[in-house]
């Protein structure tokens, strides 16, 4: 049924007026933000201050030619790959086990939710609890188990301290990866698999073929959406190490929040936030290729 | 399962090989499920009972696994000798106020975003999912900015705007594939029937699309609960702390406060997550599927 015609123009002006308190809303949080990033980073803003004179690229030349901006960036790569890789791999193996049918589902599908959902803040209380080297549960295991002599310095070390976290980040988000997983799952029709069966395809055989072509593109979308998400993850590693030690665990958005909060340096803040932008959308561009790449393969 | 092969038995030669193998096959699932909720579990039960220790046994090393006596000590501490009320208030008014916000100026938004196709509005959509993937870490440095210009430094209204920079694109972006699920041509025929066109959304769409407004109201609500970076650089006062940020000062100073304070903070800020979660526990987990998907 069309609507009658003399409305349209009533239609367009409902249309806009409703929606115009979220684009204004959206232009002031993030449209504006955008621009005052840019004009920051070109700017040389003192302590105390928000603004400065401006000073062309020094704050890039300053962040491209400094060992921290480096050394931050290799250590996100670490993390990101790292907690991607693994929650990709545990989310993978979770969501094919959920999706056997066996009593207790629906609790154990609860369970393997959980850390998602528990707040980033108690994540790390408990984590940091159970590393602790003289009362934390992990170490009492590892010494009483005879695995270890000493307890391990699992935050203290800085050879320790990104693995660490990366433990508490895979923990926290691999079930956004099962729940993802786990809904394609659900949606590929039973008869292929019946058919296989007749046809005498082995498990293995019926998971290359059936299984891994449907659930590859949407595997491919969720590494893309967790590895833009750790990119930027803050909270988790600043709670559990301050970036330590030693900036062992000072990735890019741990970087910015020093720069600009600790030294207040505003411009250099803005400066690094912009590269870091360009760099997570290179790696985007990369998945994005990919994932044509694969859905022309398939 | 062992009906339906003992059903045929009679067709089926080798019956005791393909049953010995299912039974190997379910045992092995049953294994791997309780492994794996154990390992995944273990964290969180940890911090439960933890927090019922007295304060001497968590101290003990090697730890106790169950508490010797169980005890409400850290519970009571927590609210005789911390600010934690205060800090629960604070994170509902910010929480709710950001649900509030969100879902008032983004509900009408993804419903004009569903229903109409006019000029611009297509590419505003698309904008909607690209802001909710910014670094959080990159908006915040000019929102301090302003926050500091307009003299809202450490105030819990500059933490609600502020949330609804994720919260509102995230209620965009849901809400108008929920309303993209009711027919227009259900509110056509009440429109015909003598309704006005805001009629027809009342007491058509709105009822239908109740569900989703919920959990994209569970989403905020979750998002604003645990919002840290904000909080971290927007407040300075103790009378303002957020949980997140109240909680986040206490961390590394655990000769200051004990671990069981720490736990059992810990165990009440997750109590909200929780109600919460068993609220909406479905349409949770088919909406989360839904914006992994969807996320193109």
């Amino acid at each position: 049924m069309r609507r009658p015609r003399q409305s349209l123009a009533g239609d367009r002006a409902a249309a806009y007026l409703t929606l115009s308190p979220s684009v204004f809303l959206m232009l002031l949080l993030t449209g504006v933000p955008m621009v005052t990033v840019i004009l920051t980073s070109l700017q040389k803003v003192g302590m105390g201050e928000t603004s400065g004179p401006f000073v062309g690229l020094l704050n890039f030349r300053w962040a491209l030619s400094n060992h921290a901006f480096y050394s931050s960036l290799g250590h996100t790569f670490v993390w990101v790959f790292g907690s991607v890789g693994l929650e990709m791999l545990l989310g993978l193996g979770f969501s094919l086990l959920l999706n056997k049918k066996f009593r207790f589902r629906g609790v154990a599908r609860a369970v393997i939710m959980a850390p998602y959902l528990i707040p980033s803040v108690v994540a790390v209380l408990v984590w940091r609890y159970m590393f602790h080297d003289l009362v934390g549960v992990i170490n009492a295991v590892l010494v009483g188990t005879g695995l270890v002599r000493t307890p391990v310095l699992w935050l203290d070390s800085a050879n320790n301290a990104m693995m660490s976290v990366i433990i508490v980040g895979v923990w926290k988000f691999f079930p956004f990866v099962v729940i993802a997983l786990l809904g394609i799952l659900q949606s590929i029709p039973r008869e292929q698999y019946e058919a296989a069966q007749i046809d005498g395809a082995s498990p293995f055989q019926q998971f290359w073929r059936i299984t891994l072509p449907h659930l590859l593109p949407v595997f491919l979308i969720t590494a893309l959406v967790r590895t833009i998400w750790n990119f930027q993850k803050f909270d988790i590693i600043y709670l559990m190490t301050g970036g330590g030690p030693l900036d062992a665990t000072t990735t890019l958005p741990v970087l910015i929040y020093f720069k600009g909060f600790t030294d207040f340096q505003f411009g250099r803040a803005a400066a690094v936030a912009i590269l870091a932008c360009i760099v997570l959308g290179l790696i985007a561009a990369i998945y994005l290729a990919l994932i044509k790449f694969a859905e022309k393969r398939l | 399962m062992s009906t339906a092969s003992f059903g045929l038995s009679g067709t089926r030669p080798n019956r005791d090989i393909g049953d010995v193998h299912q039974v190997f096959y379910r045992v092995m699932t049953y294994l791997l499920a309780i492994l794996a909720v154990t390992a995944v579990g273990f964290p969180i039960f940890w911090m439960v009972i933890c927090s019922f220790k007295p304060a001497a046994e968590l101290y003990v090393t090697p730890p106790t696994f169950l508490p010797h006596r169980w005890v409400l000590d850290n519970y009571v501490q927590l609210f005789e000798q911390t600010s934690f009320g205060t800090y629960f208030v604070n994170s509902l008014i910010v929480a709710f106020g950001t649900t509030f916000l969100s879902l008032a100026i983004g509900g009408f938004g993804a419903y004009s975003l569903s229903r109409f196709d006019f000029f611009g509005m297509r590419a505003f959509a698309n904008a909607t999912l690209v802001v909710y993937m910014l670094p959080e870490v990159l908006i915040v440095l000019p929102l301090y900015i302003y926050v500091i210009k307009m003299g809202l430094a450490d105030t819990l209204i500059a933490l609600i705007v502020a949330n609804t920079t994720f919260t509102l694109p995230l209620t965009l972006w849901f809400l108008r594939s929920y309303f993209n699920a009711v027919s227009p041509s259900l509110e056509e025929s009440a429109m015909i029937d003598g309704c006005t066109r805001l009629g027809a959304m009342r007491r058509v769409t709105l009822p239908l699309v109740l569900p989703g407004i919920v959990s994209v109201g569970v989403f905020s609500f979750n998002h604003a609960w645990n919002e840290f970076l904000f909080a971290l650089v927007f407040i300075s006062s103790e009378t303002h702390k957020t949980l997140p940020l109240g909680l986040a000062t206490w961390i590394g100073q655990d000769s200051l406060y004990s671990w069981g304070m720490l736990l059992a903070s810990a165990v009440l800020i997750t109590i909200p997550v929780v109600v919460f979660y068993l609220l909406v526990q479905n349409s949770l987990v088919s909406g989360l599927a839904d914006g992994a998907t969807k996320g193109e």
